[in-house]
Formats: C-alpha cells, sequence, structure tokens
C-alpha cells in the first residue's frame, strides 16, 4: 500500500500541489451499458512499443499501441524515476490491462476491446497534450470506441 | 491522467480515470475516475493477480454506467495484498568484492556485476516470457560499458544515431536498473518493490555506479545532462545524501 503520506515529504507535497489545468466546461458523455461498449486503453505511462520511437523528455504527443502488440513488446519509456517500474515488469497488466480487458469481452462484461490502445507521457504538462488528445478523439471514434479508461502510472 | 479524459469526453467519448494522486484528480475535476490506494506504478495494483486486476477494472468501468455525474471521484476500497515484503526471497548471489570493493574499482565492478547476472536474467526471461530491458536498443554490456565510460570521466559520443549522449545515458540506466531488478526478482518468492529497491540501491555496484554518476554529472557545465542526472536516474526516495 503507498499513499501520498508513504512517499518522502518533498514528493508527496510536489505531486498534490501539482497545478493542474481549471478547466471551464464539465463534460459529461453517457452510452449504452458496460456489456455494449467498446473500450479503449489511453494510459499515461509513457508505453512504446519496442523498436518505436520512445518518449523523450517530454514528449505532447501519443503513441500507438496496436491490440495485437505482445506483452515483450511493451516498455515504458516514461521521465519520472519516482514510480515502481518492478510491477510491471512482472505483468504488464498492472500498468495495461489488456489481457484483463480480453477476458472481460469474452464473458460478456464488455462490448469488446478496441483494435489500437495509446499512451501519453505523463509528466507533460496536460494543455500540450490537449491538441494531441483531441487529435485521438477521432481516431478512437473510427475505431467505434465509446469507453476509454484511462490508466497514470 | 484526469485531464486527457477532459478532453476526450468534450470531444464526446466517455472515460474514466485511474487516480493515484487523489489531490490532483479532486483539483482537475474530470468527468470520472476511481482512485486507488496503491503504490505509484501500478495503477491495477498487484502483478500476477488477475482476479483482483479485473475487480479494479470493473469498479472503474462500471462508473461509465453511473447517471450521478459529473464529476464522479470514488474509492477503491481494498490495499494492494502484494505490498508487503517476502521473507522466503532472496536476492541474486554477488560476491563482496564485486558488489562493494573500492570506489575507484567501480566502473568495472559494476561491468563485472551485469555479466554474473546474465544467467539468472535468462531464467528471468524464461520464466516470464519477456523483459522491459530495451528503451536504449544497446545490448546490456554496450549499456555497462556506457554508463562505465561516463563514469570514467570519457564523456563518450552517442552510439545511437538520433539519440543525444544525455539521452542514451538515460535510457542506459533504465535498462540497467530494469536488467538488475528482473534478475533479481527471478524465482517463486514474491519480494515486495521495496525489497528489490533496497538490494539495488545499497546491495549492488550497478545500484552505487549510477549514485556515484549521478553525484559527478552534478559538476558538469551541460545543463541538460547535469537535469537528466539529478533528476532522471535515481529515486528521489533513494537519492545518497
Amino acid at each position: 500500500m503507498t499513499r501520498l503520506t508513504d512517499l518522502p515529504p518533498a514528493q508527496a507535497k510536489r505531486l498534490a500541489e501539482l497545478e493542474c489545468p481549471d478547466f471551464a466546461t464539465r463534460p459529461w458523455v453517457t452510452g449504452p451499458v458496460l456489456s455494449k461498449r467498446r473500450v479503449a486503453i489511453v494510459s499515461s505511462a509513457g508505453l512504446v512499443v519496442r523498436g518505436e520511437d520512445p518518449f523523450r523528455g517530454r514528449d505532447a504527443d501519443y503513441r500507438v499501441i496496436p491490440a495485437d502488440t505482445k506483452p515483450n513488446e511493451l516498455l515504458i519509456s516514461h521521465i519520472s524515476v519516482n514510480f515502481d517500474r518492478t510491477g510491471f515488469q512482472e505483468d504488464w497488466n498492472v500498468v495495461f490491462p489488456l489481457d484483463r480487458l480480453r477476458e472481460l469481452a469474452a464473458e460478456g462484461a464488455i462490448g469488446s476491446v478496441a483494435q489500437t490502445h495509446y499512451s501519453f507521457m505523463g509528466a507533460t504538462d496536460p494543455v500540450l497534450m490537449e491538441p494531441h488528445a483531441r487529435e485521438l478523439a477521432g481516431r478512437l471514434k473510427s475505431d467505434q470506441v465509446d469507453a476509454v479508461i484511462l490508466p497514470p502510472v | 491522467m484526469s485531464a486527457l479524459g477532459h478532453y476526450l469526453e468534450e470531444e464526446g467519448i466517455a472515460t474514466v480515470a485511474i487516480s493515484l494522486i487523489r489531490p490532483q484528480t479532486e483539483n482537475t475535476k474530470p468527468p470520472r475516475a476511481l482512485w486507488v490506494p496503491f503504490e505509484l506504478g501500478r495503477p491495477f495494483g498487484p502483478p500476477s493477480d488477475p482476479a483482483f486486476q479485473t475487480r479494479v477494472i470493473l469498479a472503474a468501468l462500471r462508473l461509465l454506467e453511473s447517471e450521478s455525474g459529473p464529476v464522479i471521484i470514488e474509492d477503491f476500497p481494498d490495499d494492494d495484498p502484494g505490498a508487503t515484503p517476502d521473507p522466503a526471497w532472496h536476492p541474486p548471489f554477488i560476491p563482496v568484492a564485486v558488489a562493494a570493493g573500492p570506489a575507484d574499482s567501480l566502473s568495472s565492478r559494476m561491468e563485472a556485476e551485469g555479466v554474473l547476472l546474465r544467467d539468472v536474467h535468462q531464467r528471468w526471461i524464461a520464466q516470464h516470457g519477456r523483459t522491459t530491458v530495451g528503451l536504449s536498443g544497446l545490448t546490456i554490456g554496450e549499456c555497462a560499458r556506457y554508463v562505465a565510460d561516463w563514469l570514467r570521466g570519457k564523456a563518450p559520443p552517442s552510439p545511437r544515431e538520433g539519440f543525444s549522449p544525455p539521452l542514451i545515458l538515460r535510457f542506459a540506466v533504465d535498462d540497467l536498473k530494469a536488467y538488475c531488478l528482473e534478475a533479481a526478482a527471478t524465482g517463486a518468492a514474491k519480494p515486495a518493490s521495496r525489497q528489490l529497491g533496497d538490494w539495488l540501491w545499497n546491495e549492488t555496484a550497478t545500484g552505487a555506479a549510477i549514485q556515484a554518476l549521478r553525484e559527478e554529472l552534478q559538476a558538469s557545465a551541460d545543463d541538460r545532462l547535469k537535469l537528466i542526472a539529478g533528476n532522471f536516474m535515481v529515486p528521489a526516495a533513494r537519492v545518497r545524501v
């Protein structure tokens, strides 16, 4: 178990007080029941498929992770060293739960799993990610995605 | 990453964020978020525990069916059962002359340690079918040599086109850490991340070499190198004082 109180005080304070965008709107999209939804993962763990261009510093764009990516092909190129990587090393589902989503789809708990998943690098200022996120929405829609899970790291 | 949820939802796609740092999520006010009481780096909890991971995912996805928002921030009720130390775990054997010899032999000891861990790391790959080593695109031997050259004060050129020396140094350090931590976790025991970190940073030549390089590069005239060495090699909680 790790809550902010378990982190070194300076790190906990920095994380808790990190400046976040102040949004004027409160968007809210509804949809069908879960068993009819098509789900994509949009991570902010700086994930990159082996051999492709890793995140450099604080790149604001995203990387594409096709659904047929194998566990041995996924790497974390997040700039921060202040989070555990040993969980991901043992089991990619700790960060990128593609196997779990496939099981849920097979059981009928969700409708289907997207053809493509994505990752940003979460230490980047979210304001810089905005144009990329809006462009990504179009790609998700063209894959019929109507549910996105957003895991950090 | 709650802000991404805001942008995607504005574009018409329903989202649910996993939150590891509740105050950030409270400030960003995304459409929906599930806060989880897990260690940073483990948004879905323990490795190799599919039932627990599925509970986390379903708790998050079910928020998509809730009509009580915006904004929904719900708390996942259970702690990570894999976060406790395993007393049965033992680190791989490294002769004390390699792990803790004199400071002037640190770079050679780190290179020797990489060779000593090769077999156990091969067993890790056989056990898990994967490795997360590979960001630098170099072999582990090349990573160790590159870091050792920096430690010897050589400021070596980047061995990879399109990657600056500070960038490839960061990735080489990432690969060395992943290699050691994977090797250390090989076997049936289930060490907690803290046990593995204690071993890497307190009991290996590789950990000591990365610490020493971090300290050495603080004196560099290259601001980018200084920034990377200072912040992106050694976890804040492990920086030697």
